[in-house]
This record gives C-alpha cells, structure tokens and sequence, in this order.
C-alpha cells in the first residue's frame, strides 16, 4: 500500500466523499450533476467518455465496487447508471449517469474498469436495448439469443405473446467442432441436472478430465421480476415478490431490501420495536440458507442425497416452523411491510421465545455434528481445499459480495459497513476467512449461522423486556403511498448470498417507474470462470455449490 | 478335501447322475438356479427395502413402512415400476453392445458366486464347483463387470457415460491389483486356492487350531484377525471395485448424471441396479470368505452365518455411503496406485517372509 | 462416520407419517380462503390489492354483488385481501388440504369459498387476535347462512 492512499483524493476530512473533488477529478468529462438520494455525488458524462471516467473513479478515487449497472428509458433519452462504492467504506457512493441517444442508444462500455460491468451490461442491452462499445461479447444473457425487442423498453407490446423454438436456438452442438485436430471435448451440463442448484446450464470444455473453458448460460428461470415489481404499487402489491428471487427461505432478508429503499424513498421512519423484529427474522433467514448451502454442497461433494443433506433440511426445518409461528408461512413471508413489519410476535409470547430459544441452544451441537461429518473429514478436506480458487483482487473486480468474497479476506460486510436496522446496535462480529477456496466458503457460512444465532439470541432478550405500551409495529404510512417525482435511490442489504440491492426510481404515481435488481448471486456467479478454468470436473461441480446460487435471484 | 457339491447332491438325489454329461449339465443348471434365485432374493430385498430402511435409520425418518408387513411388498411395487416403464433406446447406440451389458454386468456377479461356499443348510452343502483354482476364478470372473461398463459406456453415444466409463476402468482396473494382492496373502496361510480349502483352513476343528482362547472362548484363526491389515486394505479395495462411497465416482449423480447408466431405462436399468447389489453381494461374499472365514460360526448352519456376513458387508457400504463424501478421480488413481499398491505388496512379502519362516 | 451410526441407534424420527398423524400448523398459517357474502360491502379492495389479479368481482350497476371468484391455484396465499379488507369478509384458513383435477377446478365461487372447512376444527381468527370473535361457528363445512 502506498503511503498516500489513493481516496484521500475525494474524501474530505471525516472520510466522506467530497462531492466538489469528484467534479475536480473529471473534468470535462461531467456534463451535469443530479440528485440521487444515496449517492454522494451523481454525475452525468458522456457516453463516450464513460471508460475514462470509470478508471479514474476506481484508481484515483478508490471506488473500487461496481455494485449495479442499472438501465432505463425516459421519454427523450436512454440512461445508464452506475452505482460505485468503495469495499472499505459503501457508505461512500458515487452514481455515474450515463445518458444515451433516444434512437441509437449507444454508450461505451464500463468492463476495463470493472468485470462487474460485463454481465450486468449484457442485461441492459438484452432488457433495455442499450448498445455498449468495446465490450468483449455484447450478446443476450437473460433472453434467448433471438427474442426480438426489449421487454423494459417504452416500445414493447407487453401483451403480444412471443414463442422461441428451440429450433432457431443456438445449436450447442455446434462448438464440437470448434478444432477438429484438438483433444478438446465440449459437453453441456444442464440446466436439467442433479447438481446445478436450478436451471443452469453450463457449457465446459473439457480437456480430458480438466476444465478449459467455463461459459455460463442463464436465463432459464427469468420471470421479469422488475417489470412486475413496475406493475404493482409500493405499498402493498411489491411486497411478495422479492420472497421469491432467493426463494430457499431467504425470504425476510430479500423483503428487507425491498422495504429498506421504499422507505429511503418516501421517507418512512420505522419504529425500534419493529426494527428488532425485522433483525430477527432476517437473521433466523441467513441461518436457513445456510443450512441449505450447507447441505446442498454436501449433495455435490458426497454424492445423493446422503445424510448431511438429511441433517440440514431437518435443522432448516426447525427455522421454518418457528418463521411459521411468527410470519404464516413457511417460506414466502411476506412479513415485511413499509413502516414496519405486518404482525407483532404471536400469543403467548413466552411459547414462541421458548421455541426459539430451544432452537439456539440445539444449534451448537449440530454444528459439531456438522463440524464431525463435515470439515474434520480427510477426505473433505482433500476434495476441496485448495479448489476453486478466488483471489480477492478477482472478486472485488467482479462485484463479489458476501461469504464468496468474505472467504477470500474481503471485509466487506453491509450489516456492519453500511448498517440498517438494529444491527449496529448488537454485539457480533463479521466472519472472514484467509482460505480463498471451497473449503473456506463452507466454513465462512457456518461460522456466519453462529454470528446470526448470536444475534437472535440479543434480539430474543430485548424483545422478551419490550414494555408492553411501546410495542409499536408499523409507523403510520398512507395506504397509497405516492413518492415524490423523479426521486432515485439505490440501496443493498447483506442478503444471504452477498449485497442485495434495488434502484428504484419515483415518478409521483403510486407505482415505481424503474425497478432494478441488483442480485448478489448474478454477480457471484460470473466469477465461475475465474474459480473452474484448469481444474477438475468435480471441482467445478463443487465450486458451483460453495459459490451458492439461487437461480431465482440470477436470473429474476 | 472338498465336500460334495449342490449338483452331485441334485444329481444324486434325483437319479440324473446317471444319465453321463447330459444329466450332470441339468443336475448343474438346476443347481445354478437355486444359487441364483437365492442371491437375487437377496438382491431384491436389499435394493428397494433394506437400502431405503438402511438410508432412513441414519436419516431421522421413517421408511418403507406402508405397503405389506413391514413394508417389504414395496420389492413387488418396485419390480412392476420399473419393468413397467418405456424401454427408451436412443438412436445412435451401437445396438449388440448396448443390450449386452446390462447382461454382462448382471451375469458376471452371478457367475462369481459359483465358486463361493457357502455353507451348508439342512446338510445340503451349497456351493456349485469347486475347482482347485477357484479363487483365481472368481476375480477373474468378477473383473468381467468392467467389460460390462466399458460396453455400456461407450455404446451408449452420450458424453457423460462415456466420461462415467473412462472413470471406471480407470477405478477399477487401479483397485483390482490390491484387491488380488491382499486376497493372495491370506491365501498363503490357507496354502491352495482351493475356495473350501480357505475356508478349512479357518474352520475349528478337524486339525485346526484356534488363535487363541479367552476363557473358554475359542476365536477361529479367521484371517481377518490373523492379519487384520490385510483385512482392511481388501475392505478398501473392494469398496472400489463395487464403486460404493467414498470410490463412487463412475456413478457420481450429482457430476455426471449418472454415468454409464445414462442411457438404460426400464429392464435394462433393472439388470444393472440389480447387477450393481449382486457385485456388492459378491464382493462381500469373496471378503468374508477370505477374511471371516466364511460359513464358519458356532451354533447356527454355515449357510445362516454366511448370509449373516454379507449383509453385514452390504450395511457397511451402506453406512460408508451416507457418511463419506467421494474422493475425486484423480486423487482416487492416486491412493490406488500410489497407496494401496505399495502397501499391498509390502503386505504380501512380509506376509510370504512370515509363512515362509515362521510356518 | 460415528454420527450416523448414533442417529441411526437412536431411533428418533423427524418426520410425520402423514396422513395418520396431521401435522401441527401454526395459527398465522396461510391456507385457503373462506368468504363470507354475508359480510362481505363489495369494497373491491381485494381485488384492487390482490397482486396478480387472482380476484374477480362482478357487481350489477347498482353495486349490488354477483359474482366472488378466487382462483386459489393462482393465489400466492401473500394474505393481502385479508389485511386490507375493512369487514373481514374474507378470511385464509389454515385449511392446506385441497385438490382438483384440473385447473378449472381450482377457480372457487363465493358458494365454494364459504364451505372451505376449518383445519382440525381451529378458528383462525380465534388463534390470531383473540378477541375477533366475528368468525366463531362460521361454517362447519357446510353452506351456511346466506
């Protein structure tokens, strides 16, 4: 590290961004600046200009996380956005508009500067339309490769149905015969497959038992989950459906992205008693997932549905009822609402502490159990560590978040880093591992459970003490609720697989106008590549486990 | 010295001896089909019930408990299942090939346990020949099931059987060595090939004498006491001969599907998933034989304590399956070529230095 | 290795031999819907809320009710209808126990929708808030009062 530090040039001296600086900094780059309402400083450049800016930003100004690419159509231009933050600090946000011509949208592209850029800017040309020169493989991600139109765009006939046969499909078969004197052999894995944790489909070059080359296709599970986000009103129609990107009981953790920008978009102030259940909830959801992460990459390393995978289910069991108690179901919540959350903890309340309670003091010894049949296991341990390799230079550079990047040594964590809730009112601690590989990924997720069962077990104790009359649940919020025009925010939470955001644009109607995902699992999963090339089959199976994708969250 | 054998008996006993060859052949065919009826009784037990019993003890849960007394009518549900399914050959499978392996890897496993003795039940002595190389000839008859992997695999035109079938030869041809290898060792206590002379040899009584006796209690010279290491390595190399957990990687569902058996639907796939417990069975049957002494125990008929043995192989890779996660494949050819087989025949020199001198 | 062997030894069983033994379900379940047109003021805020349109009603012109359909396979069972509707005419059960042999099947009418039986006898609202004692005795199964 050098000894002046390279953010010092934009950040005044409480360590926040100084918006003047960034000005200073670009130049004649800028054309205008905006207001967004998390961002420190917004501006607009020139779409040619747009690489230049980037790079500066990220070495001179140390925004060194491309956290979401979002794309849009106004009446008179196209727009793309990007929102940078800084790994060490994400309270520190830069948003760089870059504005595009209404009949030939074309921008530069943002990939020399962040590998992040790739995918999500295949995303806004497949769903938006926008053209991105100098970006190494422009093509459709989510869609099929000849979808005609852009479903986000002002142009699209919603209704008119369209129907690709897989007959004008790109023919996979078609590579075989990339080089007809090499020994490669080129094989699909998937989407139909026992391991590929949903529909994906994978395509490998294999060089005898070794991977050369890894291309992921998605876009199998796409349901347009922003389009019908656009399409329901904020108060109450949004609230299902983020249930249902990270949909293996992430439920509560992906609604607390949803509530957390609404309400950073009208201005919503959540009452305390709610904000301890809204933490507590999510973290029974993070304990969930990773009990399904856990037992999911088991089925990858040991092969069927063996007694790890048994054991995990049976402990995410035990969470599902006590959400159930709390929540009505199961696994889609919808628990959360904006202002608060839609139901106090059920009668009697010393029923469902003690559940939970019983819960917490059973979870040390199934994580030795886990811990006994698990890590401690020789064979484990040769399988998967040093196996699927990520360094943390490669992850920061793709926009890798949560126990991906956690295990690698990137601290970044948004509980901690940028806190919402009651979180940094509670003692615990961010779990990070040296390892880099498989073997850490799995040991990160399950000292994370022990992080989460701590914070339940504060959250439990404060609720148990809440006196009676202050137990308010949800702030007065109009049940139409209409923002102010042409607000834009975008805002993360620590999801369970990494940084969940959403941009979310006002246009004084009571339904968003511009609704975007930013899924953690998206971005995790292009880092594949960079985990599988050179190594094994079974190790890429096993780094597509410890990677930890829901499709849902993918693809939307 | 050998005891009479289940198609003397049969031939015997229904006056076909003296019909010359002819007779001799039927009596042997007859003999062949209550040996084989008997193992696939146990097969059919063991695959549908006993692994789905097995599997959900260790999980927590219940099991086939619904359809018959103690659920074991689940064997009839399952055998109409699966034979009433649609035989799906695709269209580009090399057609001898791919129909004859589910036979060939179902045959060899039956054919292995001819050679087996297997104890004796209401004084019918079941065991079907015995030759003086009878050991020899059983590994060399179960070796045939690669023959019925690389067929199935390469016959079948589909990237992932053929990966499964390069998997598993190289498995088994690596894991075959130490397999013979700690199985000649003991054979040098016995001193014949003989599959009966092994067996006395472990036998008390008749010129045997017990290892040692605690309290009153005589522990037979089993040869899995007698050298345990050996016992151990051939547990290893047999688990990766049937490729069972930790050795699975021909199989491997959850990284190639599943492997060589892709392509079979309905009989076929009966014939290997039945083919695949047959092995387990056998391998067992050639482990406890070598090893346990085979249908050696107090009290009850060696037939009872033979079946006993078996079983208590097939739920150790029961066991092994629901706990052990499976090594990759090139770690895998790693411990067999530079593990096992080294100690293997380090095992079996000291083994010969030791009869050779001590004996 | 040792871990199963002492699950396996130690004879518990996690799961629930359905359907001898019914599973518990917790009060603030989310099952099927039970309407009731006696109460029900053809607001339309259900259907207004309802996020993917799995409501339809049909009113004469003189707002008088006709028709109450409630597609519960498309249904999310999000609960919405039941939060925002003023007179609790509408009500999810934790009745989880319904089937049909086809689709069309699962479209309920208001007549469908008040004959939903309650999930082992359990009053949901009962178990919910428990002074809402509106719904007590409402329907045992059978078409009720109109």
């Amino acid at each position: 590290m050098s000894l002046e530090r390279p953010q010092d040039t934009a950040l005044d001296a409480e360590g926040d961004v100084d918006p003047q600086a960034i000005l200073d900094l670009l130049g004649d780059r800028v054309l205008d600046t905006e207001e967004h309402l998390n961002a420190d400083q917004s501006v607009v450049v020139r779409p040619d200009a747009v690489e230049e800016t980037l790079l500066a930003l990220r070495d001179e100004a140390g925004f060194d996380h491309c956290s979401c690419v979002t794309a849009q159509e106004y009446e008179d231009r196209y727009e793309s956005i990007y929102h940078l933050k800084q790994y060490d600090d994400p309270t520190n946000e830069v948003s760089v508009v870059v504005p595009a011509a209404k009949d030939d949208p074309v921008s530069e592209s943002g990939n020399a500067a962040y590998r992040t850029c790739d995918w999500h800017e295949r995303e806004a040309y497949d769903l938006v339309g926008i053209n991105y020169e100098n970006h190494p493989d422009l093509k459709r991600i989510l869609l099929p490769e000849n979808w005609q139109g852009h479903p986000l765009s002002m142009d699209y006939d919603q209704d008119r149905p369209q129907v690709v046969t897989l007959g004008e499909h790109d023919n996979p078969l078609k590579d075989d015969h990339r080089d007809s004197d090499s020994d490669t052999m080129f094989l699909n894995i998937g989407p139909h497959h026992p391991a590929t944790h949903g529909v994906l489909h994978v395509k490998t070059v294999l060089d005898g038992e070794t991977v050369a080359d890894v291309e992921s296709d998605i876009g199998y599970l796409h349901r347009c989950e922003e389009q019908m986000a656009q399409n329901g009103t904020y108060r109450h129609q949004i609230m299902p459906y983020p249930d249902r990107w990270d949909y293996v009981s992430a439920g509560l953790l992906n609604e607390y992205a949803y509530a957390r920008v609404a309400e950073d978009l009208a201005d919503i102030e959540v009452p305390e008693y709610a904000q301890v259940i809204r933490t507590m909830g999510a973290e029974l959801c993070r304990i969930a997932a990773h009990m399904l992460a856990l037992g999911t990459f088991a089925l990858d390393v040991y092969g069927d549905f063996t007694a790890i995978f048994q054991y995990a289910f049976r402990d995410r069991e035990v969470v599902q009822k006590i959400l159930e108690d709390l929540t009505g179901q199961r696994m889609m919540f919808n628990y959360f609402r904006l202002g608060g959350v839609a139901w106090d903890l059920p009668e009697p309340r010393e029923d469902f502490f003690e559940l939970t309670r019983d819960f917490l003091d059973g979870l040390p010894g199934k994580l030795e159990e886990y811990h006994d049949l698990i890590t401690s296991n020789e064979i484990f341990q040769l399988r998967c560590v040093d196996t699927g390799i990520l360094e943390p230079e490669v992850a920061k550079s793709y926009g890798a978040t949560g126990p991906v990047a956690r295990a690698s040594g990137v601290d970044y964590d948004v509980r901690r880093d940028d806190p919402y809730g009651y979180y940094d009112e509670l003692d615990w601690d961010v779990v990070t591992e040296d390892g880099k590989d498989n073997y850490a990924r799995v040991l990160t997720r399950m000292q994370e459970v022990e992080e989460s069962a701590k914070i339940i077990q504060q959250c439990v104790d404060l609720l148990e003490e809440w006196p009676e009359d202050e137990r308010t649940i949800q702030s007065n919020v109009p049940r139409t609720l209409k923002p102010e025009n042409d607000t834009e925010t975008y805002r993360a939470v620590e999801a369970a697989k990494g940084e969940l955001g959403i941009y979310m644009r006002a246009d004084g109607t009571d339904k968003p106008a511009r609704f975007k995902i930013r899924s953690p699992s998206f971005s995790n999963l292009q880092t594949l590549p960079e985990m599988a090339q050179g190594e094994y089959i079974p190790d890429l199976v096993a780094s597509l486990g410890s990677l930890d994708i829901v499709l849902g969250e993918v693809d939307r | 010295m050998a005891e009479q054998t289940l198609p003397e008996l049969i031939a015997d006993v229904t006056g076909l001896g003296t019909y010359g060859v002819a007779g001799e052949f039927l009596a042997a065919f007859l003999g062949a089909f209550v040996i084989g009826s008997i193992m696939l009784s146990y097969t059919g037990v063991a695959g549908p019930w006993a692994k789905r019993k097995i599997t959900a003890a260790f999980t927590d849960r219940y099991a086939v408990n619904r359809i018959g007394p103690f659920g074991l009518l689940i064997i009839v549900a399952d055998a109409v299942r699966l034979l009433s399914k649609e035989l799906i050959i695709p269209e580009d499978v090399d057609r001898p090939a791919f129909d004859l392996a589910p036979i060939v890897l179902a045959g060899s496993a039956m054919l292995g346990f001819a050679f087996i003795p297997m104890g004796s039940i209401f004084g019918i002595n079941m065991q079907i020949a015995d030759p003086e190389s009878g050991l020899a000839f059983v590994f060399a008859i179960a070796s045939v099931a690669t023959l019925g992997l690389a067929m199935a695999g390469y016959a079948s035109s589909n990237k992932y059987s053929f990966m499964g079938m390069l998997r598993a030869i190289a498995q088994n041809i690596a894991y075959e060595i130490p397999l013979v290898l700690t199985a000649a060792s003991v054979v040098l206590f016995a001193g014949s090939l003989q599959m009966s002379e092994i067996v006395a040899a472990q036998t008390l009584g008749g010129g045997t004498e017990p290892l040692f006796a605690i309290g009153g209690l005589e522990i037979p010279p089993w040869f899995a006491f007698v050298n345990p290491f050996a016992f151990v390595l051939f547990v290893i190399a047999n688990l990766a001969e049937v490729g069972r957990n930790p050795f699975d990687i021909p199989e491997a569902p959850t990284e190639i599907v599943a492997g060589y058996q892709t392509e079979y639907s309905s009989v076929y796939f009966v014939l290997m998933y039945l083919g695949e417990f047959l092995h387990i069975f056998l391998g067992g049957a050639i482990g406890a034989t070598v090893f346990l002494g085979g249908p050696a125990g107090p009290v009850l008929p060696g037939f009872v304590w033979f079946t006993i043995k078996i079983w208590a192989f097939f739920l150790f890779t029961q066991w092994a399956r629901s706990a052990v996660p499976r090594v990759r494949i090139d770690q895998l050819i790693d411990i067999g070529w530079k593990g096992m087989l080294e100690l293997s025949f380090a095992n079996l020199i000291l083994t010969a230095i030791l009869v050779g001198v001590i004996v | 290795m040792a871990t199963t062997m002492k699950h396996a030894l130690d004879g518990e069983k996690f799961t629930v031999q359905y359907p001898e033994e019914a599973p518990e379900v917790s009060a603030r379940f989310r099952g099927v819907h039970k309407f009731s047109q006696e109460r029900c003021i053809w607001c339309r805020q259900c259907e207004n809320v309802c996020p993917n349109d799995t409501i339809h009603i049909v009113t004469d012109d003189q707002r008088q009710g006709e028709e109450y359909n409630l597609h519960i396979g498309q249904c999310i069972y999000c609960r919405l209808c039941e939060e925002v509707c003023p007179v609790d005419a509408i009500l999810l059960t934790q009745n989880f126990e319904f089937t049909g042999d086809t689709k069309d099947e699962l479209v309920y009418n208001k007549e469908q929708l008040k004959s939903v039986p309650w999930y082992k006898d359990i009053d949901p609202l009962e178990s919910r808030e428990p002074d809402r004692g509106a719904w007590i005795g409402e329907g045992e199964g059978e078409i009720d009062y109109q």
